[in-house]
């Protein structure tokens, strides 16, 4: 297993936001996370990414426990998260968006190298042709498309071969075509042996590229099922009624 | 990028393509960052002055004139544009001047060669900037109530220490290092574009340039990708600190003396320039070449003003107006552009 977590529980103040979640992701694979606004979905992706600590519960990276106690923690162990604004600097081009806080120098002196300008941009030249788009990569994120952005977010973490990718609604600000070709792009990254936790709304967009779903209600996870070999209808049946609350039985 | 797939430039010419097209699109950047109309401005203004005083165009009046005149304000801007474009604002930099200069002239007066005395100040200086960015920083108080406060205290303090009069610097060494020159220009110009020339070259090529862009575009993202955001915000205001100190030596070479009331109310005219080089409050967008030349703008009309013998109160007034123009011709701008 790449990822396990297990009995993560989490309170912001006297509101109880995770009551012990507990799931595990293998590589190559994606696992669906659904739930309700408020049921914890994006508390479950900040604490794996080290945005917050769990209050408790244990989490384990290819069955080493691992602490995260700020975000780049979760970086240097492989976890790449993909927010659902993106997180870009708006004023900065596409290749330094890339790189940020990860600059490629020149020489070794911790202080006094310069900025490596052209490898960064052959760089981000190349990880985002090997997500199948052509971009300069020395336009501002600002001029660029929902759509091109997103492929920034995501090259900006593919550039650091991530064991895991935390997908927050990325496909919140996209059209349906281009909800397509990130669809596509995870199913690639899956190729490439990169587990996936994908939170989103759409029920689709779960069935078509996850392998497990868990639904998550009022900070646990009600109900896990795998999606090969069951009906979209039954699927998004399911899916609806754990969401609400109302379970298989009612 | 396409330099030698450009018909027509191959052979020997293509380093000269290359090198032209390098160029263009520097200038291009440089006049999206920096904005046309402060250059239009600038390119009219110097017409308008050449054509009616016949003693603005003159070497003298370019170096001195021009280029002394802008050196206080000067220095106080290069720090002051890397605090606005790094997302903060630094409204204590005059206050911080006047304590510079009253160290470096204690110091000095105290029996330390001036290199010594120099130093002092710009530590003092850091200090008090690395202070603002402290609070702003870590204490997560706006940059505006924390400079406004330190704009206060340190002023405060300067008159205190003081008593309120004006130190006499003995030092010649050090009055000389002021009042001299060098390849015809005045030596504290030389200060100016050495300043300048510094961290222009630092700017593109450190994360410090890097970080100030992010950390002022989206300092959660710079957060979030692993940037130390609040250790850059000390260096950012540091410096800015250090520059008001540095500010505040020049004063005083000029003057020969250190007072408590040195660059009172000068922050209005540095972030004036600032803004007017095409910087944004918002931070992440602006240039240290536009400030200079938001600069070279408003020392130009002062002087010009002065040469024609207009009251100096029509200073004020060009100056506010043309930063309200200015802006307003570049938000214009801005917005047609991003229409198509």
């Amino acid at each position: 297993m790449i990822l396990e977590i297990e009995g993560i529980e989490k309170s912001f103040g006297p509101v109880e936001v995770l009551k012990g979640v507990s799931l595990s992701v293998d590589a190559a694979q994606c696992y669906g996370l659904v739930g309700d606004n408020g049921a914890g979905k994006s508390t479950v992706l900040k604490i794996l990414s080290g945005v917050h600590a769990p209050d408790s519960g244990e989490i384990r990276l290819e069955d080493r426990p691992v602490k995260f106690q700020r975000e780049i923690d979760a970086r240097l162990a492989g976890v790449e998260m993909i927010f659902q604004d993106l997180a870009l600097c708006e004023d900065l081009d596409a290749a330094a968006n890339i790189f940020l806080g990860r600059e490629r120098r020149r020489g070794r002196s911790r202080w006094f190298s310069f900025l490596d300008h052209a490898r960064m941009h052959k760089e981000a030249e190349e990880v985002l042709e090997s997500l199948g788009s052509v971009m300069p990569t020395d336009r501002q994120v600002q001029t660029l498309s929902g759509g091109e952005r997103q492929l920034v977010a995501v090259a900006r973490a593919l550039e650091f071969q991530p064991k895991l990718l935390l997908m927050d609604e990325p496909t919140a600000a996209l059209s349906v075509d281009k909800v397509a070709v990130l669809m596509d792009l995870i199913e690639r990254l899956k190729e490439r042996g990169v587990a996936v936790i994908l939170v989103s709304h759409r029920f689709t967009d779960l069935i078509q590229v996850c392998d497990n779903i868990g639904v998550l209600l009022h900070g646990q996870i009600v109900d896990e099922f795998p999606v090969a070999g069951q009906s979209v209808d039954d699927l998004t049946t399911r899916m609806v009624r754990q969401m609400s609350g109302i379970g298989m039985d009612g | 990028m396409n330099a030698d797939s450009a018909p027509g430039t191959g052979g020997i010419y293509a380093p000269l393509a290359a090198a032209g097209q390098a160029l263009t699109r520097w200038g291009k950047r440089t006049v999206h960052d920096v904005g046309a109309g402060l250059l239009i401005a600038l390119v009219i203004e110097i017409a308008v002055f050449w054509i009616l005083s016949p003693n603005f165009f003159t070497f003298s009046n370019w170096t001195v004139g021009i280029g002394r005149g802008m050196v206080v304000i000067g220095l106080m801007a290069i720090g002051e544009t890397i605090v606005i474009i790094s997302g903060g604002f630094d409204l204590s930099v005059g206050s911080v001047s006047a304590a510079g200069a009253i160290t470096a002239a204690a110091l000095s007066n105290s029996g330390v060669p001036f290199p010594v005395a120099i130093l002092g100040a710009l530590a003092l200086g850091l200090a008090i900037g690395t202070f603002n960015g402290a609070v702003t920083g870590y204490g997560r108080i706006n940059p505006l109530i924390t400079t406004l406060g330190t704009l206060s205290i340190v002023r405060g303090f300067a008159h205190l220490l003081t008593g309120g009069r004006e130190q006499i610097i003995d030092d010649r060494s050090y009055l000389n290092m002021g009042t001299g020159t060098t390849l015809g220009l005045p030596n504290i110009v030389w200060i100016l574009l050495a300043c300048f020339a510094v961290l222009g070259f630092i700017i593109p090529r450190y994360r410090f340039g890097r970080y100030m862009y992010a950390i002022g575009s989206n300092d959660r993202a710079s957060r979030l990708a692993g940037v130390r955001v609040n250790r850059w915000r000390l260096v950012f205001f540091g410096v800015s600190g250090m520059m008001a100190g540095l500010a505040g030596v020049v004063t005083s070479f000029r003057l020969g003396t250190a007072a408590g009331n040195f660059n009172f109310g000068s922050e209005l005219a540095v972030i004036t320039a600032v803004i007017l080089g095409g910087a944004s409050l918002q931070g992440g967008r602006g240039r240290l070449l536009g400030t200079f030349l938001g600069l070279v703008f408003i020392q130009i009309l002062r002087n010009g003003l002065v040469l024609l013998s207009i009251r100096s109160f029509w200073q004020q007034i060009a100056i506010g107006s043309s930063l309200i123009a200015a802006v307003l011709y570049d938000e214009w701008r801005r917005t047609k552009l991003s229409r198509g």
